[in-house]
């Protein structure tokens, strides 16, 4: 696509040189003073004001310029169709992959793909361990290992295409409450070490970089690391709630595959995220996606880039939610670091309200945090869970997910840290727009359920479907 | 719509209180329809609206379309709806509130009001079609990501056995670009053997085409293989003409085939759409090509999973997997669901014109016949098709000494008619096959041909400047081989 002469380039932004006021800066340009507090509020104002949003972990957040910038390009598309596809679709989707390349420190553009979300990256790389298994690249039997808590989703992925396709799947079983990563690498190797037992080979390690319920930071450059050693032939590290929330590094962590959601944290709207492929993966050469379309075998990057007719705005806005991110003392890294300071802080401000305790040590943790809710609350099912958070969010306007913890205590009736038998977990979220009110609401809101003698019998029973 | 670009604009368009559109106006915003939505929100949802059109006290007028399409860049001569389709001003307002929805409360949106929407959707296609269930409905991207859900259910069977290496699949030669490859990366991977029907054109009966049909059935039967699928165009893209697919898919019942996938990208609201009388496995369409919706969105018609029925998959596995197609495209994870969730407000968009949308695709097709008679006799060519072959398209060819001499000059050409004319139409090359039989048919020499379009927002000016471009061309003498090559 030749723009050097066309006059009717668009910037990052969406804008058309008629409406740019100057050129596109390379960079972000540096501000003299960061977001103020009004300022932030102003961004997030489409947020339901009544709502103390302590979620930011399901379906992210997208601030107004961000989405300003997406409604442009949506208007450039319905402007002129024809012209967006050939001139300027293409050109655009290149510049967020390059800037994603960079922030998550890849070597090459074109390892980096652009996908709507982990769940679609997780489908692109087990319909390629299933084509290997039916291929016979794969013996039948050979094993796929994933942990307990990775995402429901994924895990049904797994059985769809590798467990159909004659592989053998292994749960890695996590504890929780965790005191410490170390627990975890436990778990792994003795995973790692009945496949061997079986005599089987494990093909794939399905690692999550965050898991999603319950929510800890699992050590993945040391797991991976593991993998190596034992031989495993490929690791896709599911990152989904990364990017924006922890330290992402693909040359440090070394996975064959690398996905995470950039709507999520990272300010975008639905939806959108990247899958990175290690350079060496000769697997990697032969991921496609799954809804195949013109370029087929041109890459991976390439056929996402063209899936159809659909609108691929999301994928074009990553230069302007990276510029709102710049717009922060410290760029990016400095609201991970004080999302996490916070989140922790609120979390131990619950946990001592509630008298229970965190899921995990606050250096297992991100932006998110467990928080072990009142055992009085008699949370003793999914669906229980399920029901207080629709309570909560009916009631009291608290929109906060609830995790039900399945794990037996010991023979004294307590977990392993000790603490009465908590049965639930409230996972809560800090992002930029959070203030201390809104976990204070949820501090009063169940205390309140448990001054009023509330637990979950009580709870109007689920209609069945 | 009013231009606002500054974040405090749109934040205020933002915080004003959304009514839902194509809701039942008597329930509030933050009040879920039928009880707590929990778990994925499954629920009955009100009924949905009708879509028999009720006859308008007075049609949309020519002045309200415009205002309708006004975002529409009104210097160029847009007649490739066909491509990319269109999306009026009403329903991309519809569209805007949807997404402030989800954007204002997003827990909210999924556990109380996605379902609903999306299964007011599916009711509305499932009349739209004349489906018999609406358990056989499922909406998902496009017809590219139909293709794959089809087309990777194939692969596994092939894999698991269930078909026999070297069995076929039959598709025709001017089957999508896009559902080729799909064909290729699915069914010959796994062990399948694909064969094309040749396709005359120009095409002058469907008799012609049939022909070719059941010669290439005959070759997917032949050494006792077994034909697993056909796929079948509805409307074909390129070169665009309307194939007779009840009776391929009747024929293809006689003589054994397996299961049809017909492809009709482009039919609903282009040509009369009814499923059971077509009587495919899988029947599967665009809806924002030209039934009014913004991209994307697309149904898939296909019976439940049974015995004598296959269980179809959406590709992007989700907690929803196994419980029909319809449930699980309606979750394939976080995204914007806005376009699935609008096609009510299209009802109420179609229902201006007199005569609903049986009203506008008659109207489409009856002035791009018009207009391509128009263009064929002022450029002293001909028609792609006999008109009763075609739809809102229709293919013209153009005068021969233009020397289009590969794809690549017709996208030159495209390229150039866009930069300088600002005109915006496809072009299609078609390779010779038979020079003699050519000149004999008076043919002589064509090797391109334009698809134009037809749709609501079209004017008689749009193509004459493309009859005027094209005419310019020619007088200055201008053919393909001048064009830079890139």
């Amino acid at each position: 696509m030749d723009g050097q002469h066309d006059d009717h380039r668009v910037d990052a932004n969406g804008r058309s040189q008629e409406e740019r006021e100057g050129p596109l800066p390379k960079r972000p340009r540096p501000l003299l003073a960061s977001l103020s507090a009004a300022e932030i509020a102003e961004e997030f104002s489409h947020h339901d004001p009544q709502v103390a949003r302590v979620n930011n972990g399901s379906f992210g957040c997208c601030p107004a310029s961000v989405v300003s910038a997406q409604i442009r390009w949506q208007r450039l598309f319905l402007r002129q169709p024809d012209e967006f596809y050939f001139r300027h679709l293409h050109p655009s989707i290149d510049r967020s992959r390059a800037l994603v390349r960079q922030l998550i420190n890849a070597p090459h553009l074109d390892d980096v793909s652009l996908v709507d979300n982990a769940t679609t990256a997780a489908a692109i790389v087990f319909q390629n361990v299933a084509w290997s298994f039916m291929e016979g690249v794969f013996d039948r039997g050979d094993a796929v290992v994933m942990l307990h808590y990775a995402y429901g989703a994924v895990k049904r992925s797994i059985k769809a295409y590798v467990g159909r396709a004659g592989g053998h799947v292994v749960e890695v079983a996590l504890p929780f409450p965790l005191s410490s990563p170390d627990e975890v690498v436990a778990e792994f190797r003795r995973a790692l070490e009945l496949c061997r037992a079986d005599g089987r080979r494990v093909r794939l390690a399905v690692i999550d970089h965050v898991t999603s319920m319950p929510s800890v930071v699992i050590p993945v450059k040391e797991l991976t690391r593991i993998c190596r050693e034992e031989g495993v032939d490929q690791v896709f590290v599911d990152g989904a709630h990364s990017i924006g929330n922890v330290e992402v590094d693909m040359q440090d962590i070394g996975a064959d595959f690398y996905a995470s959601n950039l709507h999520k944290w990272l300010f975008c709207p639905p939806s959108v995220a990247f899958l990175h492929t290690r350079h060496s993966s000769a697997a990697g050469r032969r991921l496609h996606h799954p809804v195949v379309s013109h370029e087929y075998g041109n890459g991976l990057p390439l056929e996402s880039g063209w899936i159809g007719n659909r609108d691929y705005t999301p994928q074009l806005v990553v230069p302007t939610a990276l510029e709102f991110a710049e717009r922060f003392e410290g760029g990016l890294e400095g609201i991970r670091r004080r999302n996490h300071e916070r989140v922790v802080e609120m979390g131990r401000m619950l946990a001592a309200a509630w008298g229970t305790q965190l899921g995990c040590p606050p250096e297992m943790s991100c932006s998110m945090i467990m928080v072990g809710l009142p055992s009085g609350l008699g949370i003793a099912s999914e669906k229980d869970a399920m029901g207080l958070r629709a309570l909560l969010r009916e009631e009291f306007k608290v929109e906060v997910p609830i995790y039900y913890n399945k794990q037996s205590p010991d023979e004294d009736g307590e977990d392993k840290i000790g603490a009465a038998a908590v049965t639930g977990y409230a996972r809560i979220s800090h992002q930029v727009y959070n203030v201390a009110e809104d976990y204070y609401r949820l501090r009063d809101a169940i205390n309140k359920l448990v001054r009023d003698g509330f637990n979950c019998t009580l709870l109007p029973s689920k209609e069945q479907r | 719509m009013a231009e606002s670009s500054s974040p405090a604009a749109l934040t205020l368009a933002l915080t004003s209180q959304p009514s839902v559109p194509g809701m039942d106006p008597h329930h509030q915003d933050d009040c879920p329809e039928n009880g707590l939505g929990r778990g994925n929100g499954e629920t009955n949802g009100p009924p949905a609206k009708r879509s028999r059109p009720t006859p308008p006290l007075s049609p949309i007028t020519a002045a309200e379309i415009a205002e309708e399409f006004s975002h529409h860049d009104l210097s160029v001569a847009r007649i490739n709806n066909g491509s990319f389709g269109s999306c009026p001003g009403s329903v991309l307002s519809a569209q805007a509130v949807w997404q402030r929805l989800f954007l204002r409360q997003p827990d909210a949106f999924y556990f109380n009001h996605l379902q609903p929407g999306l299964l007011r959707s599916r009711a509305i296609v499932k009349d739209l079609i004349n489906a018999a269930d609406i358990d056989e409905v499922s909406l998902v991207d496009n017809a590219t990501t139909a293709a794959a859900i089809v087309l990777q259910h194939v692969s596994w069977a092939f894999s698991e056995g269930v078909f026999h290496k070297g069995d076929a699949v039959v598709m025709l030669h001017y089957a999508y670009g896009a559902v080729k490859k799909s064909i290729h990366a699915y069914v010959a991977r796994a062990g399948g053997h694909v064969i094309e029907v040749p396709l005359p054109f120009p095409v002058s009966s469907n008799e012609e085409i049939i022909r070719e049909f059941r010669k290439a059935l005959d070759l997917g039967k032949a050494n006792g293989r077994r034909v697993r699928l056909a796929v079948i165009d509805h409307v074909t893209s390129m070169p665009s003409v309307v194939i007779p697919v009840k009776e391929l898919t009747k024929i293809c019942r006689q003589e054994g085939v397996d299961q049809v996938f017909v492809d009709a990208a482009h039919a609903i609201g282009n040509v009369e759409v009814d499923v059971q009388d077509i009587d495919a496995d899988f029947y599967t369409s665009n809806l924002h090509k030209w039934f009014f919706c913004p991209p994307s969105v697309a149904f898939l018609h296909s019976k439940k999973c049974s015995s004598s029925a296959p269980c179809l998959h959406h590709p992007v596995v989700s907690q929803e997997y196994g419980k029909g197609l319809p449930l699980e495209s309606a979750w394939i994870g976080t995204r914007d669901y806005s376009s699935q969730l609008v096609v009510p407000s299209v009802i109420d968009f179609v229902n201006r014109f007199d005569g609903g949308i049986l009203g506008i695709r008659t109207r489409n097709h009856d002035k791009v016949v018009e207009m391509g008679m128009m263009l064929a006799q002022a450029w002293g060519t001909f028609l792609g098709s006999p008109p009763e072959m075609c739809c809102s398209m229709i293919m013209v060819a153009l005068p021969g000494s233009l020397g289009v001499s590969s794809e690549k000059d017709a996208l030159k050409l495209r390229s150039l008619l866009r930069e300088e004319y600002r005109v915006e139409v496809p072009i299609h090359y078609h390779r010779p096959k038979d020079i003699e039989a050519g000149r004999q048919n008076g043919h002589s020499g064509v090797t391109g041909y334009v698809r134009i379009s037809y749709q609501v927002y079209n004017t008689v000016d749009d193509y004459y400047r493309l009859r005027d471009a094209v005419h310019k061309l020619v007088n200055d003498g201008f053919n393909c081989g001048m064009l830079p090559s890139k």
